[in-house]
Order: structure tokens, then sequence, then C-alpha cells
């Protein structure tokens, strides 16, 4: 599977468009994205480990809010995107 | 390097950098960097030259950088962090304030919701400040209209270990053993009828050369400290207005300060238009000076805005939410507007390099 980064995101992370890893959930994938991308750390959670606002996960084409959050399973082929939310800026 | 000015103008869609050499008459303009996010507040740190940025963010949250070359590159900073159980969350960053020349490697940073942090280690990691968080007055603290905010960090030209804060809308504090214990700073000589407005600082300032003086800004007073005093000396009287955000101390002259006056409700100028106010005898009498400024123009500049040079004479500068920023080469006297068409200028601070 793969994550994409969308938009701001990849300015954390070097640049970097596409990261190839293994998870089994999404919050998997996230901590081994932070592993492989360690800027992107403090800015996808807050200090308390809680998700950013103004933050879009989804996996291939379904918003993660509706499919289990951060423990939704993921599978061979899956795409997470990390997309600036259509809320945030000024 | 010969001497130069670089000013670092925050805007709410990234950091400009202005530079010019010491005759301060031609300007280059550089940036934005970091566009689009708002910077709330930059500054020059002239014990070893880095630069520190607030840079509050929506999209991955607020953070701190630094950049060590005079603004060319620049590194994130691990975020200052509230602890568990502390019932905080770090939001944004509204102060960042270089330490006393005798602890070189210490910055500080004030934050949203209003707290103080303390870097050992040039801006690198930040550390909260928790006895603020104890004074006995917190319960009491309410966010003004742009939020609770620790944003004004002033310390003595002497002595490190003594501070005074100002927080909106918490009050005034300052502690004299470097921030172990603070104490509610608002005893004054004089002041308007309101009863509330004294938790409400806009601008607090600690002169740099001359221990004890302080120089604030509230919501609709300014008060004026010396040396020895406990009480702030009200030094409203003078203005056209009661209300502002934008001030600076003279970096020389202990007796000079400078205000920008708006309406109180509306928040930008009142007539006849913008003008930068000088008091060169601790606020006991105000001079209004609009040379070179746009006659008539109500504008608006922020709590952030207006910084001076340590140059002499001193250059004063000061950025409007209309994208434009002022400079001034003889004290404040007469102005010329030298950028204009930036996003809404939300700090300006001037980084005095003599080569």
């Amino acid at each position: 599977m793969r994550v994409l980064l969308h938009g701001a995101w990849r300015g954390f992370a070097g640049g970097a468009r596409e990261v190839p890893l293994e998870a089994a959930t999404l919050r998997d994938a996230l901590a081994e994205l932070v592993r492989v991308h360690p800027g992107l750390g403090e800015r996808l959670r807050d200090e308390h480990g809680v998700l950013r606002a103004h933050l879009s996960l989804f996996i291939n084409d379904e918003d993660a809010r509706f499919v289990g959050g951060e423990d939704a399973t993921l599978h061979e082929g899956d795409i997470v995107h990390v997309i600036p939310a259509l809320s945030g800026g000024q | 390097m010969s001497k130069q000015v670089v000013l670092l103008v925050g805007t709410k869609k990234g950091l400009f950098t202005l530079r010019s050499d010491g005759d301060r008459k031609k300007w280059t303009t550089e940036g934005p960097y970091g566009g689009p996010v708002p910077i709330h507040h930059a500054v020059y740190d002239p014990r070893d030259g880095s630069m520190y940025a607030a840079i509050n963010s929506t999209w991955g949250g607020a953070r701190i950088e630094y950049s060590r070359d005079l603004g060319r590159t620049w590194t994130v900073t691990k975020n200052p962090a509230f602890p568990e159980g502390s019932g905080h969350t770090f939001f944004q960053t509204w102060h960042i304030e270089p330490g006393h020349k005798k602890t070189p490697n210490v910055v500080w940073a004030g934050v949203e919701p209003a707290a103080l942090f303390k870097s050992e280690d040039r801006g690198e990691s930040w550390q909260w400040v928790r006895s603020l968080e104890e004074h006995p007055s917190r319960p009491k603290w309410n966010p003004g209209a742009g939020g609770l905010g620790l944003h004004s960090i002033a310390i003595d030209a002497d002595d490190p270990n003594k501070m005074n804060i100002g927080i909106s809308a918490g009050g005034a504090f300052n502690t004299a053993d470097g921030g172990k214990t603070w104490n509610a700073d608002n005893a004054t000589t004089g002041q308007s009828e309101r009863p509330d407005v004294f938790s409400c600082i806009h601008k607090l300032l600690a002169h740099p050369k001359v221990s004890g003086v302080r120089f604030m800004r509230v919501h609709l007073e300014v008060y004026w400290r010396e040396p020895g005093e406990t009480t702030w000396t009200y030094r409203t009287p003078g203005l056209p207005t009661t209300f502002g955000f934008a001030a600076a101390i003279h970096p020389h002259d202990r007796a000079a300060a400078y205000v920008i006056p708006l309406h109180d409700m509306q928040r930008t100028a009142v007539d006849p238009g913008i003008a930068v106010y000088a008091t060169r005898d601790r606020g006991q009498t105000w001079t209004r000076n609009d040379k070179g400024l746009p006659a008539g123009a109500h504008l608006e500049a922020l709590r952030e805005g207006m910084h001076t040079d340590t140059f002499d004479p001193v250059g004063v500068y000061f950025g409007s939410a209309n994208g434009e920023v002022y400079a001034s080469r003889d004290e404040g006297k007469s102005w010329e507007r030298i950028v204009q068409y930036l996003p809404y200028v939300t700090s300006v601070h001037a980084a005095t390099i003599e080569g």
C-alpha cells in the first residue's frame, strides 16, 4: 500500500508525494509515515496525540471518519490520502 | 559585512524580509517565505544572529522556526507542548523574545492558551514555565477578542532574572527570580474610570539599556514606569484616542516611546488619519508625527506591528493591515512608504546588523 501526501503536507515531508509502506490499520500507517518522515510527527498530531484539525484522511475514495477512523483496516493496494482539509488557511 | 537593517515583516500569508544598508533609503523585498501561512511574529536575536518566526498555520498546526543565516533558510523547532494532565493544548505562538545577553542560549515564547515557554538551546526545544500557571489569578484570565495569549515578554536590561510579561486578558506580571515565582503587577497612579481594562495588556516593553524602565500599552491606557517604582504612571492624556496596539520604546533615549492610536471600536486610525505619536518625556506629552503618511488614511497597525532599529538617528518602522510598511529615518518625525501590496501585515521587527 502507499500514502499520498497532498498540498501542504508534502512540504512537511521534504517534498515527498508518495510513501510506500505496510500497515494493518490507518493508525499503524500514520505511525509508519512519521517514522519515515519524522517532520510530520508534530504536524499530524498535537502533544496529546490527537490528530490535528484541518486534516482529511481518506482510504482510497472513502473518508476515513466513516470507515472506522484510525482503527480502519488497510489492505494490500490501498491508498491512504493525507489532505489539507477544505477548512484551513486564511 | 557592512551595516544593514533587515526588517522581518510577518503577514497573514508568509514572511517577507526587507533589506537595506545603513542609509536605509533603498529597500529590497524578498519573500514570502512560508506562504500562505500566517506569521504572527518574527524576531532577530542580536546575540548570535538567529531569527525566529511564530508560524501559526492551520494545516499542520502552529510551529516555531529558526534561521541561522539571516532568513535564507529555516528549520522547524520542536513544538512548545503542554504535559498530559495540564488541561491545555498548544494552539499558537504570540511572541518570541530572545533572552538576556547574560543567558546566551535562552529564548522565550509566549503562547496561546496564555503560557510562557523557555528554551535553553536557542529555540530547538521549549519547556513550559509552569509557575505562571500556578498564579492564583489564573482562573480569572479570559480571552480577549483575539484569544487568550501571552504576548509581551520584557526582560530587564541588567538582570536576566527580572522580567515583566503581559497577557490578554490576564494582566501584567513580574518576576525577580527568573520565572520561579510571579507577582501581579497592576498597581497604578491614576487611570481611567473602567475597572477592567488593566487585565487586557496590549504591549509591555522594557528599555534595552536602562534597568527598570518600562513602557506599557493597555487596552484603553498607556503607562510608564521608572527604575525603583512599583506602580505604573498613567500617561494617556495627550493622545487622540485611548486605544491602540502597536508600541515601541526608543532603544537609546530612556524617556522616549511611540504608539499608534486607534479608534477603540473600529480599530483603525481616527481623523485626520494614521499617525505615530512620540513622547520624549516618559509620556507626559505626546507629539503627532504624520509627515509622509497618507493623509486621512484610517489604517490599522497590530500589536507586533512596530519596531525600531538601533542606529543613530533611530529608524522607526510600522506595518499596516493593508499590506504597507512605513519607515522613518529621523526617529519618527517623517515617514515614507517602503513597500506596498503585501498581505495583511501582522508584525514588523527591525534587525540592526552592524558590520
